[in-house]
């Protein structure tokens, strides 16, 4: 064993030996000296005389054994495992604080740890990509559209691809929905019951393009993206295992998906996902190769490519920005002002939370803030108290330093029992945080608990205590000797307790201004008329598999049939279906020309949805002129139409839309004449916050669509209908399913509870802070009476009014809280700004909310000072002064 | 860690217990203490206590071991005895020592006049 080791070995097993050595060499250095003592007997001395020539000989026996005791082990190890004791014993002796300072922690760092490992969950943990780093999403842009981050037409992306010299690969995947991945649904038989499954339809390179091989068998070649080719199919591990039971020999097995037959060719890895955690199963596009050159105006496309090496974000950018500007100049039709955006793809994944997860990171770190310095203030009004007993240590030559170390070692084991309980506390209640945030997470995002919550809890754990342990033991011993321990020091200490109530107070105004925001900007969105009577209305959406239903007229009769039997079932009184629901999902548009207008001027994109009569009636849509559609408009009519209100106004600008005529394409298209004969009110697609945008709905007889969603009110609680609706629509083909079943007041309280989760989250934030901060006020005017009783006690003797004493005791308690105030506004300005994205019908700097918070805040300040108050005045100047 | 930094006076000392215990078996503090100052003729007059520093270091590295056992006159005392481990750095270093001292004394030599 080299000697180094062997020492490391001795002085750690030094560590244990404590007493016991202390008395083996005691024995030793005993033993020593008499030896001494009886050599100078033997030199023929008095036994006095010897016993002083061996202590001289010796030398001093008390630093022998200091030193043997610094020798013996680790000296630095010893005294802080030392300290580590006397700080497990003062917190005993100190309960009071000892459990308020640990739940404080406790709750700061469990907070702070599930807020923040799920906030990195989100936005930092890679992607289970090859270099995800290097995969960009690709968007359309378009300002005559108002689209920023739009999907792609197929034609464009294929323009794209073949024209970039950017990036190696560049893959696409249609999105027809804006909920979850934007997967659709379809139907895998055969293997007893039918099972609907999320199918995302893919490029042939996308899987080349994200780099991860398959667990099982391949991934697609470039050519069967293309028609006749494409019937093969990739698996989800999670679908493999369940559907399959984990088959080994699945490659090469035929399934059937809605009708059609597939080859499974691969099975994904467990961590694979693309683009959410919803699809479970990919399949090839199956285009026909003229989609790709001609098919410029659906836009469906998600887009995503892998750069080249050695080519930035930027240059990708400058290289497609000249691609679309070609693309402009040549079809001027589609692409007129159509530009691109790119985005890091998990930028672009978490584009939605990331606003959100930023605010919440930031006011979980404001409340946690306000704990140390609550807790630092706590720690000097103890401080105070413990002043003597720091004292008599200063006095028997405890250094400065020496005290300091103590405290802050106090402090940290304060600081890690709450922070093993916060721990335990984020981990425990983890999954009932996700359960809450659900709809907070995005479908690509890994909130598995895992270290991350453990290794921010740790650094939070060693955060706190240089807040709240060090300057207060800085403060606490600097003026500590034995003959000041009354005014000077305290005084001193009492100026920075007030400056830390001020900033706990500041702190805490932030927290409550941008709760309040929330709130207010919730109510908001909450009051806002959907345009459509949500109550007691169900829906569920089917899809005619286009093997059994051939033509328009197949389909128009079965939808007929599901809602014939729908309606005759009682316990429903209306029955409705359109092709695109409200706020959910997407919305078909196309080109549109208003009769009268310059031939060059038509509308693009605009959004249409083909309805069965009794759509209207069902959702409770207002008529507000012209007719509804009815029975009578079929194909063998005049082709008819009614549009929402905003289209009104902004195609007709003031004048009325009833007997106007549209046609769906562009003018040179020759299509036919569609006469508008209603106007109804805005029904909200987008969402509740988002602007209603000009919208048309044809009969479903006229211009067919599938799938449909049906709509059915129910008088009483709508989910009981399903059942019979569900038989009925059995009755009319037995293997049609019913998907996305869902009730509409569901459905407007879903759209709302992101909103919902961040504001009941902040509002927590704010009042455990305000209660903090009142905390603080109250503690440190409550030391501030103790201190002065015998002053107060002389006035209330020489006459004083309790009213004057009660507001000197409540003004002192204002004074940081003034101070900390306006420092708090001018923080919450800055925080409002950052926050305004997050806001609806509401300004960041509302008068009504910052008046509100202010309101709050003084409020509390006032009921915690009013208790020290109240006691200043009850003082009875006999006692105090007889204390005295 | 390194040892062979270490401190001039404290290496000295170290390598006169190494050697007293080398010579004359096991042997307690007292009598280390005693039997160096003897051999310097009384020229190295040190504080005995310190002469604990040193056993605990040699002990530290496994070069010595340490026993409960009785004096020649009867006292209980702890005992000190050289293990092989001491015995080859007691070699090693005795070697260095020399080689050091023979480079000195040349060239102490050479300047001379």
């Amino acid at each position: 064993m080299p000697a180094w080791l062997a020492v490391a070995l001795a002085r750690l097993r030094g560590l244990f030996a404590g007493r016991a050595d202390d008395a083996d060499f005691d024995e030793e250095v005993r033993s020593h000296l008499e030896m001494l003592v009886d050599e100078h007997l033997r030199r023929g001395v008095s036994m006095a005389e010897a016993r002083r020539a061996a202590r001289l000989a010796f030398g001093g026996s008390m630093q022998t054994l200091e030193r043997h005791r610094e020798n013996r082990s680790l000296p630095l190890v010893e005294s802080t495992m030392q300290d580590v004791r006397y700080a497990g014993r003062s917190l005993v002796r100190y309960p009071t604080f000892s459990v308020v300072a640990i739940v404080t922690l406790a709750i700061g760092i469990g907070a702070g740890a599930a807020v923040l490992s799920f906030a990195g969950a989100v936005l930092l943990k890679p992607l289970p990509y090859a270099r995800p780093q290097a995969l960009v999403r690709i968007f359309e842009t378009n300002p005559l559209k108002k689209w920023t981050r739009n999907v792609a037409s197929p034609a464009n992306y294929a323009d794209w691809k073949s024209r970039n010299r950017s990036f190696t690969d560049v893959a696409a995947y249609e999105q027809f929905s804006n909920t979850g991945s934007g997967a659709s649904d379809v139907f895998l038989t055969g293997l007893g019951e039918p099972q609907g499954l999320k199918s995302l339809g893919v490029s042939g390179n996308l899987f080349r393009a994200l780099g991860r091989p398959p667990l099982l068998g391949r991934t697609f070649a470039d050519e069967e993206e293309l028609e006749g080719k494409s019937r093969v199919a990739v698996l989800s591990y999670g679908l493999w295992q369940s559907a399959f039971g984990g088959d080994p020999q699945i490659v090469g097995r035929q399934i059937t998906l809605s009708g059609r037959t597939f080859e499974v060719v691969g099975v994904m890895p467990r961590d694979f996902f693309f683009p959410g955690r919803d699809v479970q199963i990919w399949l090839p596009f199956g285009y026909a190769p003229a989609v790709f050159q001609m098919v410029r105006r659906p836009h469906y496309l998600g887009v995503v490519a892998r750069l080249r090496a050695g080519v930035t974000l930027a240059q990708a950018r400058h290289d497609l920005d000249s691609v679309a500007a070609a693309l402009e100049r040549e079809y001027p039709d589609t692409n007129t002002q159509m530009g691109v955006r790119l985005e890091g793809f998990h930028d672009s994944l978490a584009y939605q939370s990331r606003p959100a997860l930023l605010m919440l990171s930031g006011a979980v770190g404001l409340l946690f803030l306000v704990m140390c310095v609550n807790l630092a203030n706590l720690q000097l009004g103890r401080g105070a108290s413990r002043l003597r007993e720091l004292a008599i240590r200063r006095a028997i030559g405890a250094g400065r330093g020496r005290l300091v170390r103590q405290l802050v070692t106090e402090g940290i084991v304060v600081s890690v029992i709450g922070g093993a309980v916060g721990l335990g506390l984020a981990a425990a209640g983890h999954s009932a945080l996700i359960a809450f945030a659900a709809s907070a997470v995005p479908l690509f995002a890994d909130v598995a608990l895992d270290r991350s919550v453990a290794l921010i809890a740790a650094a939070l754990t060693l955060a706190a205590p240089v807040v709240f342990a060090i300057v207060p033991a800085l403060a606490g011993t600097n003026a500590v000797a034995l003959t000041d321990r009354t005014d000077a020091g305290s005084r001193h200490t009492s100026t920075l307790r007030s400056t830390l109530v001020a900033s706990e107070v500041a702190l805490s105004l932030m927290l409550i201004v941008t709760a309040l925001l929330l709130v207010r900007s919730l109510s908001r969105l909450q009051e806002v008329d959907p345009g459509f009577n949500p109550d007691h209305v169900a829906a569920f959406t089917i899809a005619l598999p286009a093997a059994r239903y051939p033509n328009g007229a197949s389909k128009l009769a079965a939808f007929r049939e599901i809602e014939r039997r729908l309606t005759a079932v009682s316990g429903i009184s209306a029955v409705g279906a359109s092709s695109s629901i409200a706020l959910r999902g997407y919305t078909w548009t196309g080109d549109a020309t208003v009769e009268g207008r310059a031939s060059t001027d038509y509308e693009r994109e605009l959004r249409h949805q083909s309805v069965l009569t009794g759509y209207f009636r069902t959702m409770g849509i207002r008529l507000l002129s012209g007719r509804l559609l009815d029975d009578h408009d079929v194909e063998s009519q005049p082709p008819v139409t009614v549009v929402n209100k905003t289209l009104e106004t902004q195609y007709f600008r003031g004048a009325l839309a009833v007997g106007k005529r549209i046609t769906f394409g562009r003018p040179q298209d020759n299509a036919p004449w569609v006469t508008i004969v209603g106007v109804v009110d805005d029904e909200k697609q987008d969402g509740l916050d988002r602007a209603p945008q000009p919208e048309v709905y044809s009969p479903v007889a006229q211009k067919m669509q599938n799938p449909m969603t049906f709509v059915l009110r129910v008088p009483g609680n709508p989910s009981s209908a399903l059942a019979a609706a569900r038989s009925e629509v059995h009755a009319v083909d037995k293997d049609l399913a019913l998907t996305d079943v869902v009730t509409l007041s569901d459905l407007v309280h879903e759209s709302t509870s992101d909103e919902r989760f961040r504001t009941i989250l902040l509002s927590g934030f704010a009042g455990v802070a305000l209660f903090l901060a009142a905390l603080g006020i109250y503690g440190v005017l409550a030391y501030w009476v103790t201190q002065r009783m015998r002053e107060l006690g002389i006035r209330l003797a020489l006459g004083a009014q309790g009213a004057a004493i009660f507001r000197t005791v409540v003004g002192e308690g204002m004074r940081p809280v003034a101070i900390g105030g306006a420092a708090g506004i001018a923080g919450a300005f800055a925080a409002g700004r950052l926050v305004k994205a997050l806001l609806f019908g509401v300004e960041a700097l509302d008068p009504f909310v910052y008046s509100s918070a202010i309101g709050v805040l003084a409020l509390a300040a006032f009921l915690a000072s009013a208790l020290p108050a109240l006691r200043a005045t009850r003082v009875d100047p006999l006692v105090v002064l007889r204390e005295e | 860690m390194s040892d062979s930094k270490a401190d001039l006076l404290h290496g000295t000392l170290d390598l006169m217990v190494l050697q007293t215990l080398e010579v004359l078996g096991p042997l307690h503090g007292y009598g280390i203490a005693r039997r160096i100052e003897q051999l310097s003729d009384d020229v190295l007059q040190l504080n005995q206590g310190t002469i604990y520093q040193s056993l605990m270091r040699l002990q530290q590295r496994r070069w010595i071991s340490a026993a409960w056992g009785t004096s020649e006159n009867n006292r209980k005392a702890k005992f000190y005895a050289i293990t092989s481990a001491g015995k080859r750095q007691l070699a090693s270093e005795t070697r260095n020592w020399n080689r050091i001292a023979g480079v000195i004394g040349r060239l102490l030599r050479l300047s001379e006049p």
